[in-house]
């Protein structure tokens, strides 16, 4: 808790609204989108609401790219706290994480409570569904994060190769398609993404049976707790990896 | 007590990896004062580091049976970012301290004043020292590390420390590196000198003293 409270001042400062801006910066990002898109495109897409698709879509991918740029060289910019040994890596990329995990998804709270309030949105059919997708995604945020903040600093390639990652990685995130409207092949290869899963298990709960989600919880429990077993392994052993200054 | 068996510590370097430390044992009993002395490069930084956990070995490990505080240096140990302040309260957090003695110690201590709520990073060496070393002393550890950091404060900050660290902790064990040769052998018992990765243990702060001159 001491770190969090720490991550927050550290990034946010004490001037003006400080921590607030966890919350506030994914608002703009996802206000923002939703309300660009909503504009740029068709209101209904294969008969869904367009505000609601982006909202579903981008929030988890939102989630996964600030986990991933957070893991980022973290232990290396934290240093200062290998002083105290009471500290371990695997602290400083929780608290981190934990930060923006809950900050994405008040974030995403309060622009589905906005939407439906002027109308754009509608509440989800079967908020269990939601849930259920939003903690899959925030397990494999956190199982991503582990693996990456350990690789980074193991490999200068793995840190460089972040920037592409995350770009190359949009497709497969599930966050502008649904998987029900590509053939058949490109679904396959498309549920082999955890996200994807999440995402589709989320729109399940937000449209109901309109949205004819596909996934597969079996897998995606079992391909997230390898990632984070691995991630964790990972994590007990870099310590020694760790230059302090 | 403070074990440590074999110590080796390898870095990294351009092509392969140079050894620092080559199976260095140590020992510091409870109210020991040791002095280590050797060459810029010689590995007392890295040898104090992995003594209080901030580095790990290579190979080999250090038991501890005392607390045992974090280096006290020039660097480390702060977020630049934060203020003094900001920092207080953070080690008051995970050492389960009270915040507001604390701060009335490293107020009177490190005579910071208004400074303390600017961050650590507009602060010169001085004043970085006296925080460091206020922060460090409000802790009561039973082995303190003291890596140069004394030397940088005026002459009226220098005798407080002494003050606090000799007279009213003269029960606790204290590991200081220092090219102050005064210095050691007014304050420490015993000293050892690092030379070409290994450590020796001289019987007498003096004869430490006289081998650091013939290195």
């Amino acid at each position: 808790m001491a770190l969090v409270i720490r991550e927050i001042n550290t990034r946010y400062g004490r001037e003006n609204i400080g921590f607030l801006w966890i919350i506030g910066e994914p608002i703009l990002f996802v206000a923002g989108v939703t309300i660009a898109w909503s504009m740029m495109r068709p209101a209904l897409e294969h008969g869904l609401p367009m505000p609601a698709i982006v909202l579903t879509g981008y929030v988890p991918l939102t989630m996964w790219r600030h986990c991933l740029g957070r893991s980022v060289k973290a232990y290396e910019a934290n240093g200062a706290l290998m002083f105290h040994r009471q500290v371990t890596p695997l602290d400083i990329i929780t608290a981190r994480c934990f930060l923006e995990i809950v900050g994405v998804i008040m974030a995403a709270a309060i622009v589905l409570v906005a939407g439906v309030v002027v109308g754009a949105m509608e509440w989800p059919i079967d908020w269990g569904l939601v849930y259920l997708g939003v903690l899959m995604q925030a397990l494999f945020c956190y199982a991503t994060a582990l693996l990456m903040a350990s690789l980074s600093e193991y490999s200068d390639v793995a840190e460089r190769a972040v920037g592409i990652l995350s770009y190359l990685a949009i497709p497969f995130s599930g966050a502008f398609t649904m998987v029900d409207w590509l053939s058949p092949q490109f679904q396959q290869a498309l549920l082999w993404s955890p996200s994807v899963n999440n995402v589709e298990m989320i729109r399940a709960g937000m449209f109901g049976a309109s949205a004819h989600s596909h996934f597969d919880l079996i897998y995606d429990l079992w391909i997230t707790a390898l990632m984070i077993v691995a991630g964790l392994h990972l994590t007990m052993r870099v310590r020694s990896r760790i230059l302090v200054q | 007590m403070i074990h440590c068996v074999d110590l080796v510590k390898d870095y990294p370097i351009h092509r392969g990896r140079r050894r620092v430390l080559d199976h260095v044992n140590l020992d510091v009993s409870p109210g020991q004062k040791l002095g280590i002395v050797g060459r810029n490069g010689a590995g007392k930084s890295t040898l104090i580091k992995i003594i209080g956990g901030v580095e790990l070995p290579t190979a080999g490990r250090v038991i501890r049976s005392m607390s045992v505080s974090w280096p006290l240096a020039f660097s480390g140990a702060f977020q630049g970012s934060l203020s003094g302040l900001d920092n207080l309260r953070f080690i008051c957090r995970i050492y389960g301290l009270d915040y507001s003695e604390t701060r009335r110690f490293v107020d009177d201590f490190a005579e910071l004043g208004s400074q303390l709520a600017e961050p650590v990073k507009t602060y010169s060496s001085g004043m970085r020292a006296r925080l460091a070393f206020a922060l460090t002393i409000s802790i009561e550890f039973d082995c303190y590390l003291i890596d140069e950091v004394i030397m940088v404060g005026d002459a009226r900050f220098f005798e407080r420390c002494k003050n606090e660290l000799f007279e009213k902790r003269a029960d606790r064990a204290l590991i200081l590196v220092s090219h102050d040769m005064s210095f050691i052998q007014e304050v420490c018992d015993t000293a050892a000198v690092l030379s070409n990765s290994s450590l020796q243990i001289c019987p007498t702060v003096a004869d430490a003293i006289d081998l650091y001159h013939h290195l």
